[in-house]
């Protein structure tokens, strides 16, 4: 694999160039669309739409925070997904490591994560002085994530390589997953949460997605460690998510030039 | 398992079917009816069947063979892209592979760019790439061009370069597909010279092209597949003469070109070429007499039939073309073109043909034949020019 590192690099470039040749603002595209969803979400959640029982306290800083930590997973699925449909002519006649190309995909929209991270983490810091030891937790919780969206972004790169289903399933799953993670609300401060158990525990553990929200909204947002039990959840689930799409990867490889 | 040589490629009983799919992939509920036993569509073909081969550290083979025959199939599982149903298939140390014209090319990278993008897809490093790019860029003619997009490029050009990169990796086996064919004669001969400088320092080659000028100049061994089979192996001239002997005898007369030449009017049903006794022949000396009998089929009436036909040498340029008007009466014609005199020299011909309206504007080709002239001594080129020498009066020198 690190004889492939600079093929690695030069994948990352490729798909920088090709999603949006010939704009204007070519890769500050990356940024824009999740800066207007930014600011759509917190016109809509934070100024017009209050959802009641959750803390209102620098509520967009609250919002941004798990939101930067949505669209990193589910652009990476989203764009993933047909990476190597739009790479076929590459995969159908060239030998090459083929997981680089959905894992190309998954390093740019890291990128993008960071560069927002990099935006959002400094005025937390300053408004809600969440400065803490804390913070050393951050790249384990990020690295974590990377792993589980690099895992199931190699899984469904080869899934809709076979099945031309795949990614409308995904993009059709994503609205209503977004609303099943902790985002704009807490599942905890939920009114009548209390009543329904069941639905606290969907919304915090079994959407694997929320317990990366709440750690990193615990460490930039509270300045406060995660619980052992987020910390414990997200290497588990990075480290199975990893393992288990680079197997289904392998497994599934060998006849990508002939399905493409 | 036995490991290979660098440079040594093997195929024991290799086996490899393909699918027909009118799309391509599938969606779920294709692969649910599939699971309830609902199969349609055409049987899968075999695109290599039980194909066992032996390449030795160095040598240079040149497949040949008709459309679908297994040419590319055979490149694509030997590059590794492509995997085996059964069998083995192995190539030792680094594959550097041509298949097809700009494939691994990134169109809005500068052909500088993708030589940085081809040498990474072949695992070299930055710097491994920054040693040969000067050489690289001088081989490839390319000059200023080479710092803008290749989607700016002709197909000439894409060859330039995607020739170049691979001509400058560090290959101990090189698959090159009938690429080469699309660039300029000079570029070509360019390109010949540096596959034989490779093949001099130790380099397999395999080569699938359909021409076989190429072939016969670089490989000292061919083979033929025909149905995903090796119909011959052996020695370049031997199994060249055995692919033509191949393509005339195979249908009678000439294989058909178009698919479905049953939903036009008209349309050339066969071509035959004979000597001068009625006999079939593929194979002519120069001065003999040819005589080639076209079968034409009409289907409906036509306003104003016509038979055009072209010779052509090996490289596919026109030799000869003419067309004729057609009397048609009823479903069809057998016509005899009497040739008294073949003026052409040694070397690989095809015959193309097709039956069409006078006004048509892209006729296409119905059938093809291929024949071959014998070499004569002491003569060289397409067509037969040869006189008589006399000596003529001696010429003074004024003083």
């Amino acid at each position: 694999m690190l004889r492939y590192r600079f093929l690695f690099e030069q994948m990352v470039r490729r798909e920088l160039r090709q999603r949006y040749k010939g704009s204007a603002l070519g890769v500050l595209w990356y940024l824009v669309n999740p800066l207007a969803l930014m600011a759509a979400y917190g016109l809509m959640f934070g100024v017009l739409l209050k959802v009641p029982g959750t803390r209102t306290e620098d509520y967009l800083l609250f919002l941004f925070v798990g939101l930067i930590v949505w669209l990193f997973f589910s652009q990476s699925l989203l764009s993933a997904s047909g990476s190597l449909l739009e790479q076929s002519s590459l995969v159908a006649r060239v030998r090459f490591p083929r997981e680089t190309v959905p894992a190309s995909v998954v390093v740019v929209q890291l990128v993008t994560f960071l560069v927002l991270l990099a935006l959002v983490l400094p005025v937390a810091l300053i408004v809600r002085g969440s400065l803490s030891p804390a913070l050393l937790l951050l790249p384990v919780i990020v690295a974590c994530l990377f792993a589980l969206a690099l895992g199931l972004a190699l899984a469904v790169a080869i899934g809709h390589a076979y099945f031309r289903d795949v990614q409308p399933i995904l993009a059709a799953a994503m609205v209503p997953w977004f609303f099943l993670t902790p985002i704009f609300y807490e599942p905890s401060k939920l009114p009548g949460i209390d009543r329904h158990q069941w639905a606290e525990t969907l919304l915090t553990w079994v959407n694997p997605v929320a317990p990366f929200v709440q750690g990193v909204r615990d460490i930039v947002y509270d300045g406060r460690a995660p619980s052992a039990g987020v910390m414990a959840y997200v290497l588990v689930a990075g480290a199975i998510g990893l393992v288990a799409g680079q197997l289904l990867f392998r497994r599934a490889e060998g006849e990508l030039a002939v399905v493409l | 398992m036995s490991a290979v040589l660098p440079g040594e490629i093997e195929l024991e009983h290799a086996s490899r079917a393909f699918r027909v799919r009118g799309e391509r992939g599938a969606t779920l509920k294709e692969v649910v009816l599939r699971r309830r036993g609902r199969r349609g569509g055409p049987p899968p073909v075999r695109a290599l069947d039980d194909v066992t081969l032996h390449v030795a550290p160095g040598e240079t083979l040149g497949i040949v063979g008709r459309n679908g025959a297994g040419k590319s199939s055979i490149l694509r599982v030997l590059a590794g892209i492509v995997p085996l149903d059964s069998g083995r298939a192995e190539c030792g140390g680094e594959v550097v592979t041509l298949l097809e014209l700009g494939a691994g090319f990134g169109r809005d990278f500068t052909g500088r760019e993708n030589i940085y993008l081809n040498g990474a897809l072949h695992g070299l490093s930055r710097a491994q790439v920054e040693a040969r790019m000067e050489e690289i860029v001088a081989f490839s003619e390319l000059g200023d061009f080479v710092d803008v997009p290749v989607r700016t490029y002709s197909s000439g050009m894409l060859v330039r370069l995607g020739f170049s990169i691979a001509a400058h990796l560090d290959a101990d086996v090189m698959l090159i597909d009938e690429v080469l064919a699309v660039g300029d004669e000079a570029f070509q001969r360019k390109c010949l010279t540096r596959i034989s400088e490779r093949i001099e320092a130790g380099v397999t080659l395999v080569l699938v092209s359909h021409a076989p000028g190429a072939i016969e100049r670089v490989c000292e061994r061919v083979v033929v597949l025909d149905g995903g089979r090796v119909a011959f192996d052996g020695p370049a001239p031997e199994a060249l003469l055995h692919y033509h002997r191949m393509l005339g005898t195979e249908h009678g007369a000439g294989a058909a070109l178009r698919a479905g030449p049953a939903d036009r009017v008209l349309a050339v049903t066969e071509v035959e070429l004979q000597d001068g006794d009625g006999r079939t022949r593929h194979v002519f000396h120069s001065g003999e007499a040819m005589r080639v009998v076209f079968t034409v089929l009409a289907r409906g009436p036509s306003a104003s039939p016509q038979l055009a036909l072209e010779f052509r040498d090996q490289r596919g340029n026109p030799v000869f073309n003419t067309s004729r008007t057609l009397e048609l009466d009823g479903a069809g014609a057998q016509l005899v073109l009497e040739i008294p005199h073949l003026a052409l020299l040694g070397g690989d011909y095809d015959l193309v043909c097709s039956a069409h309206e006078a006004d048509d504007p892209d006729p296409g080709i119905d059938r093809l034949a291929g024949f071959s002239v014998a070499d004569e001594p002491g003569v060289r080129g397409v067509a037969d020019l040869r006189g008589t020498w006399t000596a003529a009066e001696p010429v003074r020198v004024a003083t």
